[in-house]
């Protein structure tokens, strides 16, 4: 039997990201062993995924409708506007429950060395978003490397103009994580960022 | 094996999950590329030390023939941060790290390109203006590389250029300057002022330290720099990539 159906679920599972072949395997007889229920929801949830899901027209988070769940929440600060790159920073940033504003995804981070230009970005939608009015503070949530950086630079920059208040996220060192073991570029940072106490 | 080297940070792409694939290019070994595992961890050993520009002691582990070493190790010596924090300055130093990983083969070493790049950083970061030493590094890369631009003959008939003229005719296509009997009525040539001339053979007789001690018009460093950009885009778009 040189190719059959389990191989043919193990090869699919390779495809994505992380999973090498030992660990496809397992979980292929992990879904053969499934109830048949419970694996039919799970193949239908990659299927649902892929037939619904759409930008948001106006943060462009991934969703199954549009406005998505988070803009057209009544309950949400429409005033403050947080900056991703990707959709899934929006799902780690939920997860805190802290943040009760709305988002603004990029779909990416500038990068001379990927000919990742401005234009690229949904910069101008933020931009748009802006001058319709009611943002009070806009967050710059991009990655804290020289990608993200450089974004929210630029970004800053040309929301100069505009009576809102910008901010970064702060750099810090991990908890957990020990001074000695920090490099100087985070511990520079993390001095800079410093806060009344 | 363990390799030790000094190295600076050319680019960094996503590899798996959360691993890198680091561009370096080292003072013994010239360019490499390495499997840095799980960076952008929070709890990473590696900190921001892969992040472009980054001038670092490294080691990395893999046998001779090994495709991508392993980096095991990398020491901040320098993290040039202040190079990389807007996307304009970014975007014309990448243009000198584009050279390298255009033009250098993979593990030969490329010591004087090391050292030519570890200088020019190093002025960039100690002066406001860099144009000057952008220059100067693209057209010592150049030369290093056997790409210059040839300005002292005309390409194609080897006639030394007329010193009463004022200005001359540069080719894109040929590389070189050309005299007026061989260019004729040929179109859109690079006009070159006789300054820009001498500017640019004093530029392959000065050495690192003088650099940024020469005075030099501003108009004649933007008009070469425009020239040799044009230069760098042929021959990148050409695929013309010889071997050092
Ligand atoms: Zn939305
Ligand atoms: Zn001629």
């Amino acid at each position: 039997m040189a190719y059959n159906i389990i191989d043919e679920l193990i090869n699919n599972l390779t495809k994505l990201p992380g999973i090498g072949r030992k660990t496809a395997q397992r979980l292929s007889f992990f879904i053969l062993n499934m109830s048949d229920d419970e694996a039919k929801k799970l193949a239908a949830a990659i299927i649902n995924l892929k037939e619904k899901a759409r930008f948001c027209s106006v943060c462009f988070n991934i969703a199954d409708k549009d406005p998505c769940d988070i803009c057209s929440d009544p309950s949400r600060n429409k005033g403050k506007i947080c900056v991703v790159e990707e959709p899934s920073n929006i799902l780690a940033i939920e997860r805190t429950k802290t943040f009760k504003g709305l988002y603004h995804v990029l779909l990416g981070a500038l990068s001379p060395s990927d000919g990742i230009t401005p234009e690229r970005l949904k910069i101008q939608e933020l931009l748009q978003r802006i001058k319709s009015g009611g943002i009070e503070e806009v967050i710059l949530a991009t990655n804290p490397n020289t990608k993200g950086e450089i974004t929210a630079r630029y970004i800053k920059d040309i929301l100069k103009e505009y009576d809102i208040k910008i901010t970064r996220i702060a750099y810090g060192l991990p908890i957990g994580s020990d001074i000695e073991f920090a490099d100087e570029v985070t511990l520079t940072k993390s001095l800079e960022g410093r806060r009344d106490m | 094996m363990i390799k030790r080297t000094e190295a600076i940070v050319l680019k960094n792409k996503p590899f798996a999950d959360a691993d890198l694939i680091v561009t370096y290019l080292t003072r013994k070994y010239g360019l490499i590329n390495v499997h840095a595992k799980s960076p952008k961890k929070i709890k990473s050993r590696f900190g921001s030390s892969l992040e472009p520009l980054t001038y670092s002691n490294i080691s990395f582990f893999g046998k001779e023939d090994a495709s991508l070493p392993r980096l095991i190790q990398s020491d901040i010596i320098n993290p040039f941060q202040p190079l990389r924090e807007d996307f304009s300055s970014l975007t014309k130093i990448y243009e000198m790290l584009k050279l390298c990983l255009t033009f250098l083969p993979e593990r030969e070493p490329a010591e004087e390109v090391f050292i030519l790049l570890l200088n020019t950083l190093l002025k960039i970061g100690a002066n406001s203006d860099s144009k000057i030493f952008r220059l100067y590094y693209k057209i010592r890369f150049l030369d290093i590389a056997g790409l210059l631009p040839s300005l002292d003959i005309c390409g194609r008939c080897g006639t030394p250029p007329d010193t009463n003229r004022r200005h001359y005719l540069f080719y894109i296509a040929d590389g070189s300057i050309i005299c007026n009997n061989c260019a004729k009525n040929e179109r859109n040539p690079f006009i070159l002022s006789k300054g820009s001339l001498n500017f640019f053979g004093s530029i392959l007789r000065w050495n690192h330290s003088s650099v940024d001690r020469i005075k030099a018009p501003e108009k004649l460093i933007s008009e070469l720099l425009e020239l040799i950009n044009s230069h760098i885009n042929y021959i990148i778009g050409s695929k013309f990539v010889p071997k050092l």
